[in-house]
């Protein structure tokens, strides 16, 4: 019985030491380390949100853009037209 | 008994040492060092991306902003070519609108319908023939868009001129002749449209004099007379004239 009670808190405290041992010895980031990854994670995410935002905004851009082209196509052979029409 | 409780103790105090570490997920260094590596390459990699996204818009708007430029300077000159002004384009183009937009509801009427709106439609077609002659008409998609609306009107005429018929009566009942006919309110209400009548009827009234009864006649759209209704008119009266003249 007193073996018994002897093998269990050899155990025991070699269990607690090991695991003194395990969380005391591994290396961490500090506190401010913590800071900068999740600070350099937020600003990526805002500019994910940003590039989103700027590529809608060129999308449209471009799309203003062609149907402007196609006026002023349109507008340069009404003038041709007109101009032959009229034997200016 | 004191061993069991022992071992408790024990296992609460890993717990408690081992614990925070477990909850908040902590990382290693290592791990640390490789994900702000990581986040900082991506980082540089979005920055690098939204200047360029943003040299783009630019030069996009810069674009924009000469195609206006060019776009007024280009309609500036076809205007002057033309000879009007930006207003007189403008109204033209809200009149065009306007009937291309009305013909298309009336031709989802029904023939039976569509009579109702006989005066309004002879009227736009007037309208929309004087249009065709005006200057804007040598812009060729005005163009397009004026001829396809006169073929619209002159389909609805034609649905007009085919549902509106009458059946010739006898003479000594109804006193029914082109003259009559024509001077009924359900017609033109004018006898002197009668040549429409005859010209529209061409293959049935050989000579305008003669209608026979249970004839059904065409009554053509219109209000006036077109250049041939009237030279067909002129030369039977020149014919009647003649005829009644007394003989040297």
């Amino acid at each position: 019985m007193i073996l018994k009670n002897r093998i269990g808190t050899a155990i025991a405290v070699l269990t607690l030491s090991a695991s003194l041992f395990i969380a005391g010895c591994t290396s961490k980031p500090s506190a401010e380390e913590l800071r900068q990854l999740n600070d350099l994670k937020a600003e990526v995410t805002s500019l994910e949100k940003q590039i989103a935002e700027q590529e809608r905004v060129k999308a449209n851009l471009e799309k203003e853009v062609a149907e402007k082209n196609g006026q002023l196509k349109q507008c340069q052979t009404d003038k041709d037209a007109v101009k032959k029409a009229t034997g200016q | 008994m004191k061993t069991k409780i022992f071992l408790t103790i024990v296992l609460a105090l890993m717990f408690l040492i081992d614990a925070p570490s477990v909850l908040a997920q902590e990382m290693t260094k290592e791990q640390w060092q490789q994900e702000m590596s990581q986040f900082t390459a991506k980082r540089n990699d979005l920055k690098s991306k939204l200047d360029k996204l943003n040299g783009d818009i630019k030069n996009l708007q810069d674009q924009s902003k000469k195609l206006d430029g060019d776009l007024v300077a280009c309609n500036d000159e076809l205007l002057t070519l033309l000879g009007i002004t930006q207003a007189e384009y403008d109204a033209f183009i809200s009149e065009l609108n306007g009937y291309e937009s009305r013909v298309n509801e009336l031709m989802r009427l029904s023939d039976e319908e569509l009579l109702k709106y006989r005066d309004e439609i002879l009227k736009m077609n007037g309208r929309v023939n004087e249009m065709a002659k005006h200057k804007m008409a040598l812009i060729p998609r005005i163009n397009d868009r004026l001829k396809k609306l006169q073929d619209n009107i002159a389909s609805l005429m034609k649905t007009l001129d085919k549902s509106k018929t009458y059946t010739v009566g006898t003479w000594a009942k109804d006193r029914d002749c082109l003259w009559n006919i024509a001077k009924k309110k359900d017609t033109y209400n004018n006898a002197w449209m009668w040549p429409k009548i005859w010209q529209g009827n061409k293959d049935k009234i050989k000579n305008p004099d003669i209608i026979k009864p249970k004839w059904v006649l065409k009554i053509p759209a219109g209000t006036e007379l077109t250049k041939e209704e009237k030279s067909a008119a002129n030369s039977y009266y020149k014919k009647k004239a003649e005829a009644a003249a007394p003989v040297q």
